[in-house]
C-alpha cells in the first residue's frame, strides 16, 4: 500500500479510509475530494495526466465545489466579465490549484471534450483561463462545474480593470526594446561596412544617411522614456540616471547627424553607438519590469478572489446580483460556507463566522441576531440574513485597504544604494565632459566635440545602470522559485541591514490551528475514554475545535464509536448518545444549559488554564462534568529554529500580539530571549515599530492579518505570509508564498548576497570608469573604442549578477 | 556596387516586416505565458483514450 495520496501525493493519514479501485488497481487517497477527482479524470480518459505530472510534485488539494455556480449564468452577472452578451462569449477566469504544465493539459483537454466549448487557453504563468463558449449549447456554470470535478476552482475576473495599465506599460517597453534590437542589428552591418573601408569610397555618405534613417526613429521611439524622464527630472531639479543617458545619446546623435549633413572629408558617424546603447539599457529596464510584474500579479490575484455576487432577498423572491448593485438596507442572504459580501447586522439566523482575514483570529466567532458581520469574512455552517449597512468602497475591509493605499503613497520609497550614488555620478560625468570640451576647444573644435562625447559615452552608465536592476532581477527570479516574492527590489537592500525583526504571534509564529495539549479528568473516567467520547461526538463536525479533537484521537490511534441523536448549536456545543451514554461536549455556557453538575472547585483550575491561553472544551457524561480538553494554538514547528538562527546573526526579536500577557508568555516560552509585547491594539502595532525605529533599529515586520497592515507599511521591510489576508499581502514588500518561517532566513541570505553583488557591480563599473575616463579626457580614446569597451563592462556586470543564482545550490 | 542603393532600403523593408510580425505576436498575447507554451508542446504526444466512446479528437468546434 502506498503511503501517499495517488492524486495529490500528500501523505495519507490512515490507509484504507479513502481507497478505491481505479481502473482495476487499488489506490490510496488522502481525502474524498482527491478520490472523486481521480475517478473523474479516469472516467474521462485523461489518466495520462498522472504520467505528465513531474516526479515528486505535490498537487494542491482539489478546490471545493461551490454551491452557487448557477448564479454565474445570469446575463446581469456575466455583463461584468464577458466581452459581449452574444451567442458566443469570452470570459477570463482565475484558476485555483494550477501548478504545473500537466494541470494546463488536464484543464484544456477536459474542457475541449465538452460540447459548446469553443476554445480554452490556460496561461500557466498567470494561472488564468481564457474561455470561449457557445451560450446556446452550454451554460457557464456547467463548464465551471466540470472544472471543479477535475479539481480546479474558477473565479471570473475582468483583466482590464485588474491590471490594464501595468500590462500596457509592460508591452510598451517590450515594443521599444524590440524596435531598438531591430535597429541595432541593421546598423551593425552599416557600421561594419564603414569601419572596413566604405568610409573612404563613394558610398560613404549613402551609408551615413542610411544610419541616420535607422537611428532617428530609434532615438525618438525607443529612447522616448529616457528623454521624457530626463526632462521631468530636470524640472523637479533631480539628477536621474536618465539624464546622462539622454545627454549621451543626444550628443552622439547630434554629432553624427552634423557629420552626415555637412559631410566633411573626415569625421565618423556613431549612430550604431546610440542604438546599441539604448538597446542595452532597455533590456535592463525590461528585466526590472518583469520581476516587478511577477510579484504584483501574485498579490493582485488574491485580491481578485473576493466575493462578487450577493443573494438579495426581495418581495419577488431571492435574486443573485453583482455585489456592486446591492443597496444599503437590502437584505442579503448568506449561505453556509459563503464569503460575506457586505457589512451589516444579522436580522435573522445565526452562525459561526471566520473573521481571520480581518483579525487574524483563527477561531470562528459565533454571530447571532443583531451582531455585526463584515464583508470578506467566511460564513461557517449556518445560514443567516444580513441587512446591508455598507457596501463595496465603504466596507470596513475596503476602508482599511484605502487607508493603506494612502499610507503607501505617502511612504518615502526605500532609498537604494544606486539611488544615492546616481545624482553624484551624473553630476561628475557632466562636469568632466564639460571640462574636457572647453579644454580641447582652445585647440580644435572637432577634437573637443569628439573627446567630450567619448567621456559621455564611456561614463554613459551602461554597466552602472545595469548593476542594480540585473542583480535584483536575478534575485527576484531566484526568490520566486523558492517561494519568496519580492515586490520591491529596494526591500532586499533594506532587509540585509535589518537589526530587529518583529513577528506577529497569531497565524505567523503560530500555525493558527488548534491542538489538544492537555486532558483534565474530574471523574474516574480514563484519558483515552474521555478523548474517544469527545471525538465520537464531534466526528461529523468541521469546526476547528472538532477537527483538533478528531486529530488528537487519530494520533492516539483511537477509532471513533458510532453515535446517535446528534444535537448541536454552532458556537456552543454538541450532544450525542454513545453506547447508551448521553454525552455533552462544548463550552461552559453549553454545560450550564444542560444543567450539568459543574462543581465550583474546578473553576480555579479552569481560570488558570484560560490564563495560559488554553481554550477549554468540557465533556459531561450522563449529566456529570467528567473532564475537559485544553486546546492551544501552537508555535510553528520551525519557529524556534528560525528565531535562534536570526539571533545568531545579531538580530533582535520581538513578538507582538493582541492576546493577554500570560497567553503570549505561555505560547512563546520556548523561544528563549526575546522581547514580548502583549495586548497590543492594531494601531499600536505600527507605533511599536515606530518606537523601535526611533531607537535606531532597522525593523522588519512579519505578519499576516489585516491588523498587521499598518505595521507592515511602517516597518522598513514588511514581510507577509501568503496564507494571510489580502490586505497584509498588499502592504508588504516581500511575500512568503510557502508560509514557512524559515523563508525569512532564506530571504535574508538572498538579500545579503544581492546587496554584495550590487556593490561588486558598482565597484566594477566605477573602476572601469576610473581607467577609461582620464584616457577619454586626454582625447586618446575615439568614441568607437569607447563604444567597443562599453559592452565588455556591461557583460561583466551581467555575469556577476548571474552568480546570485548559485546561492541556494550549494 | 550601385546595387546597394536598392539593397539597403530593401534590407530595411524586410527588417520592418520582421518588427511588424513581432509587434503582432506581442499583441496577440504570445509572450504572455513563457512557461506554459514550452511545456505544452511536450504534452500532446498521445491521443486521449476515451473508454466510453471512440471519439479521440482533442478539439471540439
Amino acid at each position: 500500500m502506498s503511503e501517499i495520496c495517488y492524486h495529490c501525493s500528500l501523505p495519507v493519514v490512515e490507509a484504507g479510509i479513502f481507497s478505491r479501485s481505479i481502473a482495476g488497481v487499488e489506490r490510496e487517497f488522502c481525502c474524498f475530494a482527491c478520490q472523486t477527482v481521480c475517478q473523474t479524470i479516469y472516467d474521462s480518459g485523461l489518466q495520462s495526466f498522472y504520467q505528465k505530472t513531474p516526479e515528486g510534485e505535490t498537487l494542491s488539494p482539489p478546490a471545493e465545489i461551490p454551491a452557487e455556480l448557477a448564479s454565474y449564468d445570469s446575463d446581469e452577472v456575466q455583463a461584468d466579465y464577458v466581452d459581449k452578451l452574444g451567442e458566443q462569449r469570452t470570459i477570463h477566469l482565475l484558476i485555483e490549484g494550477i501548478h504545473c504544465a500537466a494541470c494546463v493539459w488536464l484543464i484544456e483537454h477536459s474542457l475541449a471534450k465538452i460540447e459548446g466549448v469553443i476554445s480554452a487557453d490556460v496561461n500557466l504563468t498567470t494561472k488564468r483561463l481564457r474561455l470561449v463558449w457557445n451560450n446556446q449549447y452550454i451554460a457557464l456554470s456547467a463548464i465551471l462545474q466540470s472544472l471543479a470535478k477535475v479539481g480546479y476552482g474558477a473565479v471570473p475576473f475582468d483583466p482590464d480593470t485588474a491590471e490594464g495599465a501595468l500590462a500596457r506599460r509592460h508591452r510598451g517597453l517590450l515594443y521599444r526594446m524590440a524596435f531598438a534590437g531591430f535597429a541595432m542589428m541593421n546598423l551593425m552591418w552599416i557600421a561594419i561596412a564603414l569601419y572596413s573601408g566604405a568610409d573612404q569610397g563613394e558610398f560613404r555618405n549613402w551609408f551615413q544617411w542610411i544610419g541616420f534613417i535607422i537611428a532617428t526613429p530609434t532615438l525618438l521611439y525607443s529612447g522616448y522614456p529616457f528623454l521624457r524622464n530626463a526632462v521631468l527630472g530636470l524640472r523637479r531639479r533631480y539628477l536621474t540616471m536618465d539624464l546622462p543617458i539622454a545627454i549621451g545619446a543626444l550628443a552622439t546623435y547630434s554629432y553624427s547627424t552634423y557629420i552626415t549633413i555637412a559631410n566633411p572629408a573626415n569625421g565618423e558617424v556613431y549612430f550604431d553607438t546610440v542604438v546599441n546603447f539604448l538597446f542595452v539599457i532597455l533590456v535592463g529596464r525590461y528585466l526590472e519590469a518583469i520581476s516587478k510584474k511577477q510579484a504584483l500579479s501574485a498579490t493582485r490575484r488574491l485580491l481578485e478572489l473576493q466575493p462578487k455576487l450577493a443573494t438579495v432577498i426581495s418581495d419577488t423572491g431571492n435574486k443573485i446580483v453583482p455585489v456592486r448593485s446591492v443597496l444599503i438596507g437590502d437584505l442579503v442572504l448568506v449561505k453556509p460556507g459563503e464569503k460575506i459580501p457586505v457589512d451589516g447586522l444579522i436580522v435573522e439566523g445565526k452562525s459561526a463566522v471566520d473573521e481571520s482575514m480581518l483579525t487574524g483570529e483563527s477561531i470562528p466567532i459565533f454571530k447571532k441576531l443583531n451582531d455585526k458581520v463584515v464583508a470578506g469574512s467566511i460564513n461557517g455552517e449556518g445560514a443567516f440574513t444580513v441587512r446591508a449597512e455598507q457596501v463595496l468602497r465603504n466596507t470596513a475591509l475596503a476602508k482599511i485597504v484605502a487607508l493603506m493605499e494612502d499610507a503607501q503613497a505617502s511612504k518615502a520609497p526605500i532609498q537604494s544604494l544606486t539611488d544615492k550614488i546616481v545624482p553624484w555620478f551624473v553630476l561628475i560625468t557632466l562636469s568632466l565632459a564639460t571640462i574636457t570640451f572647453f579644454y580641447w576647444n582652445q585647440f580644435d573644435f572637432e577634437i573637443a566635440l569628439l573627446a567630450a562625447t567619448s567621456v559621455l559615452i564611456i561614463t554613459c552608465p551602461c554597466a552602472f545602470g545595469l548593476a542594480t536592476p540585473m542583480s535584483v532581477a536575478v534575485a527576484t527570479g531566484v526568490g520566486a522559485n523558492r517561494g519568496i516574492l519580492i515586490k520591491q527590489g529596494a526591500a532586499l537592500e533594506a532587509l540585509s541591514q535589518v537589526t530587529h525583526i518583529v513577528f506577529d504571534k497569531t497565524g505567523t509564529l503560530t500555525e493558527g490551528k488548534l491542538r489538544v495539549v492537555n486532558i483534565e479528568l474530574f471523574t474516574d473516567v480514563s484519558e483515552g475514554d474521555l478523548l474517544l467520547l469527545a471525538a465520537s461526538v464531534e466526528q461529523h463536525s468541521e469546526h476547528s475545535i472538532a477537527v483538533a479533537i478528531q486529530q488528537e484521537a487519530t494520533d492516539k490511534q483511537l477509532t471513533t464509536l458510532p453515535a446517535t441523536n446528534f444535537i448541536s448549536s454552532p458556537g456552543e456545543g454538541i450532544n450525542a448518545t454513545i453506547d447508551g451514554k448521553h454525552v455533552v461536549v462544548g463550552t461552559q455556557a453549553w454545560m450550564l444549559k444542560h444543567e450539568v453538575k459543574n462543581e465550583q472547585r474546578y473553576q480555579t483550575r479552569i481560570d488558570e488554564l484560560e490564563q495560559q491561553g488554553v481554550s477549554c472544551v468540557f465533556i459531561a457524561i450522563d449529566g456529570e462534568l467528567s473532564g475537559l480538553l485544553g486546546l492551544v494554538d501552537e508555535l510553528r514547528a520551525d519557529a524556534r529554529n528560525v528565531i535562534t538562527q536570526l539571533q545568531a546573526q545579531n538580530v533582535a526579536i520581538t513578538v507582538l500580539s493582541g492576546d493577554r500577557e500570560a497567553v503570549v508568555v505561555a505560547v512563546t516560552t520556548d523561544l528563549g530571549d526575546i522581547f514580548r509585547h502583549a495586548e497590543v491594539m492594531p494601531k499600536d502595532k505600527a507605533d511599536t515599530i515606530r518606537y523601535l525605529q526611533a531607537q535606531g533599529d532597522i525593523v522588519a515586520m512579519v505578519g499576516d492579518g489585516v491588523n498587521d497592515a499598518p505595521a507592515l507599511i511602517q516597518a522598513d521591510v514588511g514581510i507577509a505570509l501568503a496564507s494571510g489576508t489580502d490586505v497584509s499581502i498588499e502592504s508588504a514588500d516581500i511575500v512568503l508564498s510557502h508560509n514557512e518561517l524559515h523563508q525569512v532566513v532564506q530571504a535574508r541570505r538572498l538579500a545579503h548576497k544581492t546587496l554584495r553583488t550590487i556593490k561588486q557591480n558598482i565597484v566594477l563599473s566605477i573602476s572601469y570608469n576610473i581607467v577609461m575616463v582620464p584616457l577619454a579626457m586626454m582625447a586618446l580614446v575615439s568614441p568607437i573604442v569607447a563604444a567597443l569597451t562599453m559592452p565588455v563592462s556591461s557583460l561583466l556586470v551581467i555575469a556577476n549578477a548571474a552568480r546570485i543564482r548559485r546561492l541556494f545550490e550549494r | 556596387m550601385e546595387v546597394i542603393y536598392g539593397l539597403l532600403p530593401g534590407m530595411l523593408l524586410l527588417g520592418l516586416v520582421g518588427v511588424g510580425i513581432f509587434f503582432w505576436a506581442v499583441r496577440s498575447g504570445q509572450y504572455d505565458d513563457m512557461d506554459g507554451a514550452a511545456n505544452r508542446i511536450l504534452m500532446d504526444d498521445e491521443p486521449i483514450v476515451d473508454e466510453k466512446s471512440e471519439d479521440t479528437s482533442t478539439n471540439s468546434d
